[in-house]
């Protein structure tokens, strides 16, 4: 147990919070009906969010998918721009033109965001390969879904950054649905590590939700990506807390239901990352984060 | 009345309900929201088969064909006809090859059930609604399903019949009310549909415009004037004479497209009626111009008052 953190560590944690916190936000509004678009919530998918946006360096690029949320919070650190962008609104982040599936936001590495099944990997392909040509050092990492990954580009597009030697990480959030189907209503297993070993590409698969511990192993994947010049995947085993889509509960009876009067935790077991980082902190410590996270809503 | 998805939801489960060794196929038919209620209370014959696949477009299409190709009947139900763009190879690679070599009377049956949507409320993506344009490509026999009569003839039959075909179900009409019409004309191949019968004026609706062509005829009809109206289908090599004849007795076409794309089926419509000869007069009702970037409107408006006087004029 931390009862103090260093700099960086406290950054992880404090990103956690807030990353929960803004989601929470942005549910509740959901509830009202607030929003002209759908939001895919990603309550659950933080440690991972928080984990790939610090590994990001400067010349790094991320490219994402229809829940996206976590990860533009993280890069954006701040739920304005955001928010702003699900109600349409010229000072989102997209402009309001890119609503919440296709949000992406460039000044913060976010280059380019696809709520088409597996359209993404092929463009990171392409950015990864524009780095190359030109010179420029910078990691592309791509995000999928158990379920995206069942498109045969995904195949594809890591076989094409093995061969040309691209920079580019492939990030699975395996959460065990897609849509309203879980993997064994729709398909065969699908080994990873295997699959990815037929084309050569190191592959590590991570759980648990301890942002520190996801943290080092991307600062560690990073770097192996960097040196070899050539890909990598990972897997990360996550469940998400929420809907597919829009608010939490969804109907009146629905039995799962986030309440943000419950404060930040979800589920008081590991499948939260918050409720691991208050396992993992001093009480004091965590009590101390946290309050000064409530304390700096940035929530419209 | 049901609603325009209830209707239909109770037309395809009938057909499927009742088709032997049918294979139903797509992502979360079974579950969930079932497709926003299109394949609710989905049951095949003993002999058949419903799948709840991944999520592989083009495998999926892929994979119709060779069921096809092997005397299997089949529907793949897709939730947004711009997913279908990944079968894009297969409906004109893999269908070109079956048809010019095997009759289609060897065939089993694909049909592709899409719903086209003109705004998925995914930001720029999802918004693809050019239903006939698209199956041009490759000249994919395709229907736009709006009414009580289409709906009979083209569920009812087409669906589960030899070959290949797309059918659109329109997602801006689900929650409306389901057009119950009377009907006048029926071409063979699904291609031409008439609903009603009039000298003054002739209304030709594309993709999924009925609805608005609908409240011309009534409106033209509140003023005493009546309209022949007409809806037609994508089909390769229509029989365009019944629309040819009306306008050349009413000398007044208005055509209604609600496609995005910029070559829209429904100019084709008026080259054939130019094409007869005889003077008369054109509305082209569609979406306004290309605007900002470069895309189309999400909107469809149409100013139905504005129409009539200048019919009346
Ligand atoms: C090509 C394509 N097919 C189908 C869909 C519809 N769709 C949207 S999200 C989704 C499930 C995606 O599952 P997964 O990749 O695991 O992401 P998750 O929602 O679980 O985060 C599906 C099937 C789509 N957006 N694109
Ligand atoms: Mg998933």
């Amino acid at each position: 147990m931390f009862d103090r953190l260093d700099i960086a560590q406290r950054h992880l944690a404090v990103k956690v919070l807030q990353v929960r916190h803004w989601q929470h936000v942005v549910n509740e509004a959901l509830k009202k009906n607030v929003f002209p678009v759908p939001v895919h919530v990603a309550f659950g998918h933080e440690a991972a969010a928080v984990a790939i946006g610090a590994m990001m360096q400067a010349e790094d690029s991320l490219v994402l998918t229809h829940r996206n949320i976590a990860y533009n919070l993280a890069r954006a650190g701040a739920l304005q721009p955001v928010y702003d962008e699900y109600m349409r609104l010229p000072s989102g982040a997209g402009a309001g033109r890119l609503g919440s599936m296709n949000l992406s936001n460039p000044g913060h590495g976010v280059v380019y965001t696809s709520s088409i099944l597996g359209n993404n990997f092929g463009v990171a392909c392409g950015v990864a390969l524009a780095n190359r040509l030109a010179g420029r050092a910078g990691l592309v990492s791509v995000l999928t879904g158990d379920g995206a990954m069942e498109e045969g580009t995904f195949y594809e597009s890591v076989a094409l950054a093995q061969s040309h030697g691209l920079r580019c990480l492939f990030v699975v959030e395996n959460n065990n649905h897609a849509l309203a189907s879980t993997i064994d209503q729709r398909r065969c297993p699908i080994d990873l590590a295997k699959l990815c070993g037929g084309v050569g590409v190191p592959f590590l698969r991570l759980s648990g939700n301890d942002v520190f511990a996801y943290a080092s192993a991307f600062a560690e994947v990073r770097n192996t990506v960097m040196s070899a010049s050539a890909p990598a995947c990972v897997e990360i085993d996550v469940t998400t807390m929420n809907r597919h889509a829009g608010a939490t509960p969804g109907w009146p009876t629905d039995p799962m239901n986030v309440d943000f009067q419950r404060g930040l935790v979800i589920a008081e077991r590991t499948i939260d990352p918050v409720f691991v980082l208050k396992q993992v902190l001093a009480p004091a410590l965590y009590a101390e984060l946290e309050r000064e996270v409530l304390m700096h809503p940035g929530s419209p | 009345m049901p609603n325009y998805i209830t209707a239909l939801n109770q037309k395809i489960t009938a057909t499927v309900a009742a088709t032997p060794g049918i294979c139903v196929f797509g992502q979360n038919i079974n579950t969930g929201t079932f497709i926003t209620g299109l394949t609710k209370n989905l049951a095949v014959p003993p002999d058949g088969r419903i799948i709840n696949t991944q999520n592989s477009e083009n495998s999926l299409c892929g994979m119709g064909f060779g069921m096809m190709l092997s005397g299997a009947r089949c529907i793949y139900f897709a939730k947004q006809l711009d997913f279908m763009l990944l079968g894009v190879d297969h409906f004109v690679n893999t269908y070109n090859f079956i048809r010019c070599s095997r009759p289609t009377a060897t065939l089993g049956s694909f049909s592709i059930l899409a719903l086209v949507c003109d705004q998925g409320l995914q930001g720029p993506q999802s918004s693809f609604n050019s239903f006939g344009d698209f199956c041009s490509i490759a000249r994919i026999p395709c229907y736009s399903v709006t009414n009580s009569q289409d709906a009979a003839r083209i569920i009812g039959t087409e669906l589960v019949a030899p070959g290949f075909r797309m059918i659109g179900l329109s997602s801006r009409l689900f929650k409306t009310e389901f057009l119950e019409l009377p009907l006048v004309h029926a071409a063979g191949d699904g291609s031409v549909f008439q609903y009603t019968e009039g000298g003054d004026a002739t209304i030709a609706c594309f993709n999924f415009s009925l609805p608005h062509g609908r409240a011309l005829q009534q409106a033209l009809a509140a003023k005493g004037r009546q309209a022949s109206l007409f809806s037609v289908n994508y089909v390769p090599q229509p029989d365009w004479s019944p629309i040819r004849d009306s306008v050349a007795k009413t000398g007044k076409l208005i055509v209604f497209d609600d496609s995005k794309s910029v070559h829209l089926p429904a100019y084709r419509l008026l080259d054939e009626v130019a094409q007869a000869g005889r003077p008369f007069r054109r509305w082209t009702v569609t979406r306004g111009e290309d605007v900002d970037f470069g895309m189309s409107t999400d909107e469809f408006r149409v100013d139905i008052g504005a129409l009539v006087s200048q019919v009346l004029a």
